[in-house]
């Protein structure tokens, strides 16, 4: 199994937001995130889509592996909209406080412009979830993740859990190909054109009991490596990965700074002086 | 005994658990993108629910949630679909009660895993599903992304079906099989 | 007076899992900077006495100590395995767990991260101790891109560069090519002379660590220490062959010719051996020399034809062609890298080539799925780990049989030839988790061999085994190769197996076919052998000290060789 088709990188290339270090990253992306969880506001999420969606354009990502996920999202997110439609066809009364509705199916289900509204800063919302994951994940390395993780004070048992799991997604990956492989060498047919499909079904059930065994075997060679080289000895550790911080990441962290205050100021703004409706509806 | 029950529940913090976590989570980030089912949207009947029961029985409770939780992650984090903290509580809080095998006697490492764990087993798997899925990640879904109840509560329901379903009947086996491997490994002689 | 650093008393240790101690009564104490080699055949315990002195037991397996066991004056019992990390810096059997890090400078880094050191002394330090093992070009490479040779170097890399007294090098050799395995040796050497650390490595390869001196060496049998004495006694005593361990093969031919060696010749070394008593009777051994032509079938059972491969973008195999007849014995040699693995994956379909073409018996495999090829091809691969999907021995060995549908009686027979030929037999009921290294390499020849296929492919079949169960089991698929006419491929790093057990050699180098001749001649070659990391047997050193054809000394040696192992059967 190739690494690239996961979108998780493993080097990195040489663009802007790569070339930022961990703990950057780490801080923007949580920050982002953050915002993003917080509100559901178009005011917010639209600048927040439109930062990410250029960072994600400027990080040249494999667009092929890229577009195949975001149709997915996309259609994910599209089906449960129709479903919160078809579950509550009034949402918009509820997040806007009125109801103009445009067309009557039946008494039950009409459409209204809230409605809409609701639905559309929804998909939003999850779309910028999305884009703020994405442009993250093509932009860091798992060790980075750790790295930054660290810096923010996350126990580096922690962040190690984080690193070690990427580092041996591949191997489960391989080794899941490997069992495959050897089982196949020795007269299992799993070749998709040969065996019919509820004999491949419960055959790769013969795999998995393998797999489950062989990956937590490894645990105990793997952490005899680790204690070894003194892992866990200090109350910190250092990062091979972590550059030290450059002008530009000072930069993008005074902005991630200040994001993050600006966002502290707009929940505690909401909560002191409540909207007079439970979202913003401009309409 | 109290220091024990202390163990069974939070895990020795040593790096054998660390690693264990790590794995645990690679696998089930691995097996929820390769190997599982659509029943909803949302929702798949996975095999990787396999990892809280291994996790939980060799190493506690607490590493089988936190093996969970990041496990969503990394399984959100590979497909490249976002980042959904809700799921990953949800998922969480699931690890913690299908990992409380040795609070009840089940003490898989050595070899002991009876009928009457099993029973028990499956009435936690079911309850803890329900609450984690049904009580938990719904708060959540609506709190942090403002959903539909309606609908995540269905999508819960699905969820807790099919996890249960899989704890059930493919846990309970490799809890007996995995015992029964603890036992066989024991006593070695050359003959 | 030197101070002791590794001190065992009245020492026994048994696995939880065993009814009996695997360690028993070992009493040894290793001084500050001595260099000492530990062999043994496989399974007798030596990893599992690294294991106490690094800690790992009593600290992470669990089972009974008895006695004691003080490195640098401190019980391990007592102390924790941080600090005993502080003392010992160690290279593990197995280079795959050792590689905890996502990419190859991270790796090498990992000791330094934890103890805090800052990245910019660190970067430099890594880069350092990446040249030494000429892997400071792949530092971004990922476990996955690297050959086996490769991981080793790096994990040797991780260890250097730590602030440690003692090294321990368990089978540093085992995955590297000759030329590497020669450089490791010298860079260990060189270790333990410039920086004064103690060193102790675990080898079966005992000719090639005599390449630059020991102080001692300890040869361990069935978990105790049989003899604790300078390589000079020990080549000249009768306890290599009594313990079943290869004795440089220099010394196995002045043997063979009569000659009594005594530690005034100093044996430990080919070039300072001294020759003067010996040379008549070597002179008369080589006289009686016969040359014999050995003679294989016409048909053709595999073609390759101008076969590229790339895992990525750069081709690993460039434009290979050879073919392979019915009841050859080829090894494939070369450089760590070289695509010798890819070409044995190549063939039983697990990868296809990019372009070029694989005939099977004339016919084109592309159609072939890999159970098809499984049929014919019988592939044992480098890494016993990946083969393994069985919990227990038997069942492991019995996998194939039972897909198979043969009778359990049938399977029942099978495997239990095959494990005894692979001296498993007395181990059939354990779980292979509680093998040592070298035993799980056999189990996975045991599980192919119980199949008797067509074609043969060994990754390199005799990494970590000792002398004994490697001819066993040598002997075992010679006799198969004559009963059934199997083609037989060897992918190996041990000229001496090549040597003795083939009749070709394909040579690799940088994914190209260089050579593909008859194995003398191959070795013979100084280009070949230059641009594949290849090296001279010592026969050949010993054979031009005494102005002989190389080739025909060589050859002669083989003759009475197998001779012997006959009388023997
Ligand atoms: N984790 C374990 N649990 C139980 N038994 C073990 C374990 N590891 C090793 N053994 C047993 O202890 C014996 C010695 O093993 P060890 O790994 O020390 O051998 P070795 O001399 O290093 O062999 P090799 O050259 O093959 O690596 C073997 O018979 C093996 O079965
Ligand atoms: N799965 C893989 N993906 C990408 N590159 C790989 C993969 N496996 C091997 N390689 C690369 O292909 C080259 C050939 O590897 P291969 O394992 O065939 O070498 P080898 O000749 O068997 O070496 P060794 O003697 O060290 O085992 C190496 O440079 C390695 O980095
Ligand atoms: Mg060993
Ligand atoms: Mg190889």
């Amino acid at each position: 199994m190739n690494q690239n088709k996961f979108l998780i990188q493993v080097t990195l290339q040489d663009t802007f937001l790569h070339r930022l270090n961990g703990e950057t990253k780490v801080r923007l992306f949580v920050v982002g995130l953050v915002a993003v969880i917080m509100s559901f506001d178009l005011r917010i999420l639209v600048p927040i889509l439109l930062a990410s969606s250029l960072g994600v354009l400027f990080s040249k990502p494999n667009w092929k592996s890229i577009r195949i996920v975001f149709l997915i999202v996309v259609g994910v997110n599209l089906l449960n909209l129709f479903l919160f439609y078809l579950a509550n066809p009034s949402l918009g009364e509820y997040w806007c406080g009125e109801n103009t509705i445009i067309h009557q199916f039946s008494t039950r289900y009409y459409v209204s412009v809230e409605t809409l509204w609701y639905l559309l800063v929804r998909f939003i919302k999850m779309v910028t979830s999305f884009m703020v994951s994405l442009w993250f994940i093509i932009t860091i390395t798992p060790s980075q993740f750790a790295a930054g993780l660290a810096a923010h004070r996350v126990p580096y048992k922690v962040a190690t859990i984080v690193s070690l799991g990427f580092r041996y997604i591949p191997d489960i990956a391989r080794d899941y190909e490997n069992i495959k492989l050897s089982m196949q060498m020795r007269g299992v047919e799993l070749d998709p054109k040969k065996a019919s499909i509820s004999k491949r079904l419960k055959q790769s059930l013969l795999i998995l009991i393998p797999l489950i065994i062989t990956s937590f075997d490894r645990v105990s060679t793997i952490a005899n490596g680790m204690d070894l080289r003194g892992f866990g000895r200090g109350k910190r550790r250092s990062y091979y990965v972590e550059q030290d911080p450059t002008v530009w990441d000072k930069r993008v962290r005074f902005i991630t700074n200040v994001i993050f205050i600006l966002s502290i100021v707009y929940i505690v703004g909401s909560m002191i002086w409540p909207a007079p409706t439970n979202m913003w509806c401009p309409l | 005994m109290e220091k024990n029950w202390i163990t069974y529940l939070f895990g020795k913090w040593n790096t054998q658990t660390v690693v264990a976590i790590a794995i645990g989570a690679a696998l089930f980030g691995v097996l929820m993108i390769y190997g599982s089912i659509t029943v909803f949207t949302n929702t798949r009947l996975t095999t990787a629910m396999i990892v809280p029961v291994v996790v939980g029985a060799l190493y506690g409770a607490l590493p089988a949630a936190i093996a969970l939780f990041f496990g969503n992650m990394f399984a959100d984090l590979l497909a490249g679909w976002g980042f959904w903290i809700d799921w990953s509580i949800g998922n969480f809080f699931l690890g913690l009660f299908v990992g409380l095998l040795p609070l009840y006697g089940a003490r898989v490492k050595d070899g002991i895993f009876k009928p009457l764990h099993a029973v028990i087993f499956g009435v936690i798997a079911v309850v803890g599903n329900a609450l984690a899925f049904g009580v938990l990640t719904p708060i959540f879904t609506v709190l942090l992304y403002g959903g539909e109840l309606t609908i995540t509560f269905m999508q819960a329901f699905a969820a807790f079906a099919s996890n249960s379903i899989v704890l059930i009947a493919a846990g309970i086996p490799v809890l007996f099989a995995l015992a029964a491997s603890y036992r066989r490994s024991s006593g070695l002689r050359k003959e | 007076m030197k101070k002791p650093l590794i001190e065992f008393k009245d020492f026994s240790f048994r696995y939880k899992s065993q009814t009996e101690a695997t360690l028993h009564d070992i009493n040894l104490t290793i001084y500050q900077h001595e260099k000492v080699l530990l062999l043994g055949p496989s399974g007798s315990g030596k990893s599992t006495l690294a294991h106490c002195i690094n800690g790992l037991i009593p600290h992470s397996f669990e089972g009974e100590v008895k006695g004691s066991c003080k490195i640098a004056g401190v019980e391990t019992i007592d102390a924790s395995i941080f600090a005993l990390s502080k003392h010992v810096g160690t290279v593990l059997q197995d280079s795959d767990a050792q590689f905890v890090g996502l990419s190859v400078g991270e790796d090498i880094a990992f000791a330094l991260e934890n103890q805090q050191m800052n990245r910019n002394d660190m970067v430099k330090r890594v880069f350092a101790s990446a040249s030494l093992v000429g892997m400071q070009d792949f530092l971004s490479h990922v476990p996955y891109q690297l050959s086996g040779g490769q991981k080793q170097k790096v994990s040797m890399a991780g260890v250097i560069n730590e602030d440690v007294s003692i090294l321990l090098f368990d089978e540093p050799l085992a995955a590297l090519d000759p030329a590497m395995g020669k450089t490791a040796i010298e860079l260990i050497d060189d270790l333990y002379k410039q920086l004064g650390k103690t060193v102790v490595i675990i080898e079966h390869r005992l000719e090639d660590v005599l390449h630059r001196p020991v102080d001692r060496i300890l040869l361990m049998d069935e978990g105790r220490i049989v003899a604790d004495m300078t390589p000079e006694q020990l080549l000249t005593s009768n306890l290599l062959i009594q313990y079943g361990i290869r004795e440089p093969l220099y010394v196995s031919a002045l043997k063979h010719a009569g000659c009594e060696l005594s530690i005034e010749d100093s044996p430990a070394s080919i070039y300072q051996l001294d020759l003067s008593r010996h040379q008549k009777k070597l002179l008369d051994f080589s006289s009686t020399f016969i040359s014999s032509q050995s003679t294989s079938s016409q048909d053709i059972v595999l073609t390759v034809e101008d076969v590229s491969f790339a895992y990525d973008k750069e081709l690993v195999l460039k434009d290979v062609s050879f073919t392979l007849r019915k009841g050859e014995r080829v090894a494939v040699v070369g450089k760590n890298g070289a695509g010798k693995s890819t070409m044995a994956k190549l063939l039983c379909g697990v990868i296809r080539p990019n372009t070029g073409r694989i005939l099977v018996e004339q016919e084109d495999y592309l159609h072939l799925t890999i159970k098809q090829l499984g049929e014919r091809f019988g592939y044992v691969m480098q890494n016993p780990n990946q083969m393994i999907v069985k919990e227990m021995i038997f069942d492991e060995v019995a996998l194939a049989l039972r897909l198979r549908g043969y009778h359990e009686e049938e399977i029942l027979a099978k495997v239990i030839e095959v494990l005894q030929i692979c001296g498993l037999h007395a181990m059939r009921n354990w779980p292979i988790s509680a093998l040592s290294y070298g035993q799980k390499k056999r189990v996975t020849i045991a599980s192919i061999l119980a199949l008797s296929p067509k074609v043969l492919i060994l990754d390199e079949p005799t990494a970590g085994q000792d002398y004994r169960h490697y001819t066993e089991m040598l002997s075992f698929i010679e006799q198969l190769q004559k009963q059934l006419n199997l083609t037989v491929i060897f992918i190996t790093h041990d000229m001496h197996l090549a040597i003795e057990y083939t009749d070709r050699a394909i040579v690799f180098a940088d994914g190209e076919l260089i050579a593909d001749d008859q194995v003398f001649k191959v070795l013979s070659n100084d280009d070949v052998i230059a641009r594949a990391n290849l090296k001279q047997t010592s026969l050949y050193t010993l054979a031009t000290r005494l102005q002989l054809k190389p080739e025909e000394f060589i050859e002669h040696f083989i003759q009475v060789e197998r001779g012997k192992i006959h009388e023997s059967e």
